[in-house]
């Protein structure tokens, strides 16, 4: 397979529907192919209900796809023998920091992952300093987790999936329920992961303002991929984006306003300073 | 508020006790358990009361706080030793009244009962005052581990009980929190009838184990993703090692043994006739 | 006489412990009727500790919470009275629901109330108008809404009160864009309709300005500042140093000014901004 030598994560036309006791439902995903990158930071924008929280689940066999196939480093997640090595590879975190916690221990509770792959405890041991220091909370080892904030919590939920050693991380609305503090340190973990680590990152997200700092912005609409692009491809039509019942960013919200309004402007004004040299032109030429 | 409830009652302190491999403490309070009610006679009860103030000393657990766990177990001290003094009609009759015939022999199986009962729960009050509720697991867990060879999983049993701890706080908090939301509703949590009160359980209840039942969904899911299949092949970060201190108490706890058996030889299965006539 | 007022107000939790902590340290507020008042602050500031002292479910360690310049703890009635004239509504208050129907669990606080059977039900529809739930949707089970829907009906079931000082705990967290427009629009219209006040809790600066009238900063226990959101948006800085951030379009406004562009650092909105800029190049037509 030559054509999935860069490819970590492939959906290969996938179709996926919740099972329900009496009505068939719509599929939460539909007809969808995406191929994620080796050391990618990838965001995944849309509403609720739009389908990307089942991206998750599909990306390490947690739910297999009705139809077509979803393959982790060439591994199709329906082979059952292939289900441990799957879920190494492909770490998952997910929204609520308190629901994925299971030890009473921070320390303990990173060790999960590697305690049940069979790791040597001095390896463990290591693994286990070395991801606290990653998100930043090595002092934190001994602490109990439910005294922790939310953004603190979350990201000893990130540890233990970087001490599985994965190769790529899939973020499931991490920043969801966190205050911008704990958002902003989560955002961090995540941004170093993937640089440091060379870890490759899906990121869920309903933030545009979070799906701006990656590489690359997957947008999906009532269970389809809409929209594949960079940020400022995906933000040149904020019209379209406002239509898929997402956020703008002010900046390119403005850029579109003067543009709908006759007022030409140029250059990249996505980003802060962007704008202000975008709109520094239109402000000399007046 | 809920949150003051203490869970497992851990009485934290740094003594040679509390720094013990829990496998020792268990080991200890169990064969503590059995050595108590096989003791016969008032020199075994004593030999054992001795020990158990011993391990209370050096846990350096206050005798008040260990007292104070009595409490729940008084009213239990209380009947066993009445049905003792009215049933045992040994020794010597003190006093008679109506159809009831109080005698030494009974007062005296009251008053080894009451040091049994009592003895009995304060070391194994002793167990959870000196090991955290996480080492507690972890003990159980290594002690119990040979029974997987004959089919028993008793890393389920640990793995329920470290859940439990683990979410026992977050529950309290979220109890707290409907209590509050339902309060600023109008609910009437505090006063009203039996009948009213038990029908304000409704609002509680019902959100607290919807949520509850959400939260093991999500939680079941993060435990798939972290690998866990019931523990088979598990290793342990933190394997727990015998030291020099716990091989000391291993011995110790022998020797406790055969004390109580060489007392309960030499002086012989405790006869409340004999015991009042060599008394007096 | 302000509506609601506060009087060095303090609350320490676990006082006499070794654990105490002061979540509140002599704060002194005043919330007038009509008002839309948001307050912001980190995590921990004291933001939340603050409303559920205004509407009587903590009692202070010490200092006064005034309605109406009479103590809210002065009688058992009043403490009643308080609780349904100041409505306070959770962060995440979907996870209260509890009832069998849509209908029933914005009901139940009418019921408490003990009004009439006809204005229960009078009080229901208004709620659920007023947070767009059709009548079509009052036999459902709540379980059965999506996210954004459950949060409405949970806020519908505080309306339902119809306290004249509403009182929401972060009502936009966790939802989606539009989830979150939705909330913020029918937060605004219910004070336009009715002319009560409310009191939203946020971190999200972009919420504050598109629906405050007046902006109470908390940090570390105390009120850092009050004012209209221009007034307190003005001090970007000062909000920055203390962890929140101001509106990505007042950092482009406040750089270009920096740079010596004679534009209004006041820009909080994109149509704000989109105003100003108007206005500036306008100015240089008619200049030439």
């Amino acid at each position: 397979m030559a054509d999935m030598a860069d490819a970590i994560l492939k959906f290969d036309n996938v179709t996926f529907r919740y099972d329900s006791d009496d009505v068939k439902l719509p599929p939460a995903v539909e007809n969808l192919s995406l191929e994620i990158n080796k050391g990618e930071f990838v965001a995944v924008l849309g509403h609720n209900g739009s389908g990307k929280s089942t991206l998750a689940k599909l990306s390490n066999g947690l739910v297999t796809p009705e139809s077509g196939d979803v393959y982790v480093l060439g591994m199709n997640t329906k082979d059952e023998e292939n289900d441990l090595k799957i879920k190494q590879t492909v770490g998952v975190v997910f929204q609520n920091p308190d629901n994925q916690i299971v030890a009473t221990i921070v320390e303990e509770d990173v060790a999960f992952g590697p305690e049940n792959l069979g790791v040597e405890p001095s390896e463990i041991r290591r693994r286990v300093d070395e991801s606290l220091k990653i998100v930043g909370m090595y002092k934190y080892r001994l602490h109990e987790p439910h005294k922790l904030s939310g953004g603190q919590k979350q990201r000893v939920a990130i540890a233990g999936i970087i001490a599985m050693q994965p190769q790529c991380i899939v973020f499931d609305e991490p920043t969801a329920m966190l205050d911008p503090e704990g958002r902003r340190d989560v955002m961090n973990a995540m941004k170093r992961l993937n640089k440091e680590l060379g870890i490759t990152v899906l990121f869920i997200t309903h933030y545009m303002e979070e799906a701006c700092e990656a590489q690359r912005i997957v947008v999906m609409d009532d269970a389809h991929l809409v929209l594949d692009g960079t940020p400022s491809e995906i933000f040149s039509d904020v019209n379209y984006i406002r239509s898929l019942g997402l956020d703008v960013p002010q900046t390119s919200a403005l850029a579109q306003m003067l543009k709908d309004d006759g007022i030409p402007i140029f250059g990249e004004t996505l980003s802060v300073d962007g704008l202000v040299d975008s709109l520094a032109k239109i402000l000399n030429r007046g | 508020m809920l949150k003051d409830i203490t869970i497992g009652q851990y009485f934290p302190l740094n003594s040679v006790i509390h720094r013990l491999d829990p496998r020792v403490k268990l080991l200890y309070t169990f064969v503590f358990i059995i050595m108590i009610v096989v003791a016969n006679n008032f020199v075994a009860l004593a030999f054992c009361v001795a020990c158990a103030l011993i391990v209370t000393f050096v846990s350096k657990v206050p005798l008040k706080t260990v007292i104070k766990g009595l409490k729940p177990i008084i009213f239990i001290i209380v009947i066993t030793s009445l049905l003792q003094i009215i049933y045992v009609k040994t020794g010597v009759t003190l006093v008679s009244f109506w159809k009831i015939r109080i005698t030494s022999g009974g007062l005296l199986e009251a008053l080894f009962l009451t040091f049994r009962i009592s003895f009995l729960i304060v070391m194994s009050t002793m167990l959870t005052y000196t090991t955290s509720p996480t080492s507690m697991t972890n003990g159980l867990d290594r002690t119990f581990a040979p029974l997987s060879k004959i089919g028993i999983d008793f890393n389920i049993i640990t793995m329920i009980m470290t859940i439990a701890l683990r979410f026992i706080p977050t529950l309290i908090d979220e109890v707290d929190k409907i209590i509050s939301a339902q309060k600023s509703r109008g609910a009437n949590f505090e006063s009203g009838s039996i009948f009213k009160r038990a029908k304000m359980l409704i609002p509680l209840f019902v959100p607290l184990l919807f949520n509850a039942t959400r939260r093991a969904y999500e939680l079941a899911y993060a435990m798939t993703c972290r690998c866990y299949n019931g523990g088979k092949g598990k290793t342990t970060m933190n394997a727990l090692k015998y030291k020099k201190g716990d091989w000391l108490v291993t011995v110790l706890t022998f020797a406790f043994v055969a004390g109580v058996i060489v007392l309960n030889i030499k002086f012989g299965e405790y006869n409340a006739k004999f015991a009042f006539n060599s008394a007096v | 006489m302000a509506l609601l007022q506060t009087e060095n107000l303090s609350y320490i939790y676990g006082e006499g412990t070794p654990f105490c902590v002061t979540a509140l340290d002599k704060v002194n507020i005043e919330i007038e009727k009509g008002d839309i008042i948001a307050v912001i602050g980190q995590t921990g500031s004291g933001k939340s500790t603050l409303m559920q002292l205004l509407n009587g479910l903590l009692k202070p360690t010490s200092g006064r919470v005034l309605l109406d310049g009479e103590d809210i703890r002065s009688s058992k009635a009043k403490k009643l009275e308080t609780r349904f004239r100041v409505g306070l509504c959770f962060q995440y208050p979907e996870y209260q629901l509890f009832e069998n129907t849509v209908y029933e669990d914005i009901a139940f606080g009418p019921k408490n109330m003990e009004l009439s059977d006809a204005e229960v039900d009078k009080r229901v529809r208004d709620a659920a108008k007023y947070v767009g739930i059709p009548e079509s949707a009052f036999k459902t089970h709540p379980f059965d809404l999506s996210g954004g829907e459950k949060r409405r009906v949970a806020i519908a079931g505080v309306i339902s009160m119809e306290p004249e000082i509403l009182i929401l705990d972060e009502p936009t967290s966790g939802l989606d864009p539009k989830g979150r427009e939705q909330i913020l629009s029918l937060i605004k219209n219910y004070r336009d309709r009715t002319g009560k006040t409310v009191i939203v809790v946020s971190h999200s600066m972009n919420d504050v300005a598109k629906i405050a009238s007046r902006v109470i900063v908390m940090y570390q226990s105390k009120v850092l500042m009050t004012g209209t959101v221009d007034e307190v948006f003005e001090q970007s800085e000062k909000l920055t140093e203390i962890g929140l951030s101001v509106p990505q379009i007042t950092e482009v406004f406040t750089k270009l000014h920096t740079l010596g562009y004679p534009v209004s650092e006041k820009v909080y909105t994109t149509k704000q901004a989109f105003l100003e800029i108007k206005r500036i190049l306008n100015r240089g037509k008619d200049n030439a």
